[in-house]
């Protein structure tokens, strides 16, 4: 009944060995198959699809989304959910506009307070959250619309726009010919995988997503690690706004509209328990990318962008019923690492 | 018809680690109670959720009215007439207690809607027959667990049941209400309904009971009692299958003389916990005892920071504390192993060794960033100490037996390096082995100075294991005995307020 992983005795284990098997054995090792076989598949039915002008496209727009679903992650690994990050989106591109267009503010002091207006999107539903215990379906729900309406509210519902050319690298720059966003996502997804795979707080996040209770009486302090992993998740939402309003060089009132649904989905596909307690940026990443690159499939397929929110929201669907399906069955050594060991018993007998 | 209601022969049942049932007999004939007793971990539920269609047995036959049945469903368990009433009552709270006991063969008009006139007036002819005033609109979440049980038995009843199986129905009902319940047992035989009883309060047992099965280990123990030619001495001396004595060990050193550790001084908090009041010497066990709802778990809780303290005063080393929450009280070495482990002690689908470290994360890291070296290191350690196995260690928790469980918990708390250790029933739902085990453990952990407080409801390990014990009766104590008078019948008349023989 033990996964293959751990019946073997280190003494009898080859360093090579253990490597391949722990790549194999990890449980987002489907997951990069899926991605890869989607690449070749697109690159085959498309002939735009493996081109440098698209590959940008889809890097910046799994970028953009990476920040979210990474802050996503946290919120998700607690057993809690965010909707609120796509108006946060909406109201930190309508502050970076006001501030540094309208204010004229200098980005460097400009961003920060951006920025700071998501995160206090962030403070209100953890605050609220922790100390009401009304769920955090709901919480952020409400906020979703405040942040929304306060977004359209500010601005009259017009768009703003004229930024300063230096900001708008943040979005449209390329360096070593890789665009900037895809740059700042991978450090904030590093970032990310350490403080949840190698910090005390981290690893908090993961304890109270398995049992809150049984976290409150280990001594985590609960109210504080999650009023933070809802600060988190705004922030990242805010930087990812800030990067999308320097790409588009506009500030929209009705950015990031659906964000949180993409979210989400990129998080539960990438493995995720929406119970809590289960989940990996490296998960998280491959998610992000496979709803990425089938978002962008169906355009290079030439299947309108009206029919797109179909499609994600009929795949998170299809996430969550995997999922549930794979962790009733985790009982024995299934999935990748329990084909290894069946392989590798038939080729040793 | 064949005077045996049920007839269950050879039954076994084995689970990953653990064999269950190893080829149990039961037998219970119409009109008769049949006590069913053992300690925890025998195979008492094992057996009965196989009679009620929740588990599939791997080997043995069913008879029902003397015919062979399969009861591979709840819903087939229903259909051949057995009523399981469980522990955890199976009752809508927000319905009242017609629509409980109807629910799913609601009476119906003519136009297929519920016939809610008719509900009420076989509901209130039930319930007469059973002798229980009741109204039948009451809300049952407003109504006492015994009045819920009852509502149950009425719900049996209303389905023809043949056969009532009664899990530990007493658990949790005052004393006065017992005599209730056990006269509607009677009503219950008295209809020719086979009963099965399950208790492991012996007097209850030989007021009530015709026959008493005994099983140990998942296997009978002798042959099935007649109560009338036995003892409650017979039944334990069964139960246990040994010298008490040899199950809990002997103390090897005497207490030190010295001052109390933990001191709890007039301790109010939340409805439960009204005047509570105890202190506990490093290196001693002090046993609390109680009838469930006396308030000892919220006692424990509210010691160490989970509750508010409303009044009262808590000492350590003679210093006042105050505690704002678990973080502190650990911080200041003590340590609580709740009662519901898999709800409030384990992360079930994390690793071992995580679930080990978890309370200690200052032992495994440095400025916040965790060392796994040493997360490996100190897991395995506790986890070599505890007798855990040391390669079920990245497995998740969930995996392991309930005794594991419980030392995998008792690991975290020691890897904190606890002065006082609360214990809230700490071998709820463990084998016999892994119960000596942690008997075993006790006393080890208090030879190292640390001062432990177990509260449990199985007066054999309150008596066997504490040296001194309190007593609490509605949030108050009720008394403390030591030495000579610790004794079943002075626990139980302090408990309850009775005195033994007032009652009978």
């Amino acid at each position: 009944m033990k996964s293959a992983t751990l019946s073997v005795s280190p003494a009898e284990d080859v360093p090579q060995r253990r490597l391949l098997r722990r790549i194999v054995g990890a449980k987002e090792f489907g997951l990069l198959i899926a991605v890869v076989v989607l690449v070749v598949f697109l690159a085959i039915q498309s002939p735009n699809f493996l081109t440098a002008g698209n590959l940008t496209v889809v890097s910046r727009q799994v970028a953009l989304a990476l920040f979210i679903s990474t802050g996503m992650t946290f919120v998700i690994l607690a057993g809690q959910i965010d909707l609120s990050v796509g108006s946060v989106v909406a109201l930190v591109s309508v502050s970076t506009g006001l501030l540094m267009v309208d204010a004229g503010l200098n980005p460097v002091l400009a961003l920060p307070l951006a920025i700071l207006a998501g995160a206090l999107v962030g403070l209100f539903n953890g605050a609220v959250f922790a100390f009401t215990r009304i769920p955090s379906f709901v919480v952020t729900l409400g906020s979703m619309a405040m942040a929304s309406g306060l977004a359209l509210g500010l601005t009259t519902g017009s768009t703003i726009s004229g930024f300063p050319s230096g900001f708008l690298f943040l979005g449209q720059g390329v360096w070593l010919g890789v665009p900037v966003p895809v740059w700042l996502a991978a450090v904030v997804a590093l970032v990310a995988h350490l403080v949840l795979t190698k910090t005390v707080f981290g690893r908090h996040v993961f304890l109270i997503g398995s049992n809150t209770e049984a976290a409150v009486l280990s001594g985590v302090r609960v109210r504080a690690v999650k009023i933070s992993i809802f600060v988190i998740s705004s922030s990242l939402a805010a930087f990812a706004s800030v990067i999308e309003t320097a790409r588009l060089s506009v500030g929209r009132p009705d950015a990031g509209s659906g964000y949180e649904l993409v979210a989400i989905g990129a998080v539960v596909i990438g493995g995720a328990s929406l119970f809590g307690g289960e989940g990996s940026i490296l998960g998280t990443v491959l998610g992000t990318t496979l709803l990425g690159l089938i978002l962008n499939g169906l355009i290079m397929l030439n299947i309108s962008a009206y029919w797109q929110e179909m499609f994600s929201g009929a795949i998170i669907v299809l996430a969550v019923a995997l999922n549930m399906r794979r962790r009733g069955g985790r009982a024995g050594g299934r999935g990748w690492a329990g084909v290894l060991a069946r392989i590798q018993k038939k080729s040793s007998v | 018809m064949s005077a045996v209601a049920v007839r269950m022969q050879g039954m076994s049942k084995r689970f990953p680690g653990v064999i269950a049932l190893d080829h149990v007999d039961l037998e219970v004939r119409r009109g008769e109670v049949m006590a069913l007793v053992g300690e925890n971990g025998a195979g008492k539920s094992t057996l009965l959720k196989i009679l009620a269609g929740m588990y599939t047995p791997d080997a043995g036959v069913v008879e029902v009215g003397g015919e062979v049945v399969q009861l591979g469903s709840p819903r087939l368990s229903q259909a051949h007439g057995i009523a399981v009433i469980h522990q955890e009552l199976n009752l809508a709270p927000h319905l009242s207690v017609a629509e409980n006991i109807w629910v799913g063969r609601e009476p119906r008009t003519r136009l297929r809607t519920v016939d809610f006139g008719r509900m009420r007036a076989d509901s209130v002819a039930l319930l007469r027959e059973l002798g229980i005033r009741q109204d039948p609109d009451a809300l049952v979440g407003s109504l006492s667990i015994a009045r819920q049980q009852m509502v149950e038995i009425a719900k049996a009843l209303s389905a023809d049941a043949g056969i009532v199986v009664m899990d530990e129905p007493t658990s949790s009902v005052t004393e006065d209400e017992v005599d209730v319940l056990l006269d509607i047992v009677r009503r219950l035989r008295d209809r020719g309904v086979a009963v099965i009883y399950v208790s492991h309060r012996l007097r209850e047992i030989f007021d009530v009971a015709d026959r008493i099965t005994v099983l140990r280990d998942g296997r009978n123990v002798g042959e099935v009692l007649q109560t009338s030619a036995s003892s409650p001495a017979e039944v334990v001396n069964r139960m246990v299958g040994r010298d008490i004595d040899q199950v809990f060990g002997h103390r090897l050193e005497a207490v030190p003389e010295e001052p109390p550790v933990l001191e709890v001084r007039g301790l109010r908090s939340g409805p439960r916990v009204k005047d509570v009041s105890f202190d506990v010497r490093a290196g001693e066990i002090l046993g609390v005892a109680g009838l469930v709802g006396a308030g000892r778990s919220e006692s424990a809780r509210a010691v160490f920071g989970m509750e508010p303290v409303e009044a009262g005063e808590i000492l350590l080393d003679g210093t006042p504390v105050h505690w704002q929450g678990p973080m502190e009280a650990i911080a200041a070495g003590v340590a609580l192993v709740p009662e519901d482990r898999k709800g409030s002690a384990l992360f079930l689908d994390l690793p071992v060794s995580v679930n080990i470290v978890s309370a200690c994360p200052q032992r495994v890291s440095r400025v916040g960033w965790l060392s796994s070296d040493r997360e490996q290191g100190l897991s395995r350690e506790y986890a070599e100490r505890l007798n855990l196995r040391t390669n079920a260690l990245r497995q998740p928790v969930r995996s392991l037996s309930g005794g594991n469980q419980q030392k995998a918990v008792l690991a975290r708390w020691l890897a904190t390096n606890p002065r006082v250790l609360l214990l809230d029933e700490p071998t709820r739902g463990v084998d016999m082995g892994a119960k000596e085990e942690i008997y075993g453990l006790m006393r080890t952990i208090a030879a190292t100075g640390v001062a432990i407080v177990m509260i449990s409801s199985e007066l054999n390990e309150v008596l066997g294991m504490s040296d001194r014990v309190v007593v609490l009766r509605e949030g108050r104590v009720a008394g403390e005995l030591s030495g000579d008078e610790m004794s079943e019948r002075a626990v139980m008349s302090l408990a309850t307020g009775v005195h033994e023989r007032g009652v009978a």
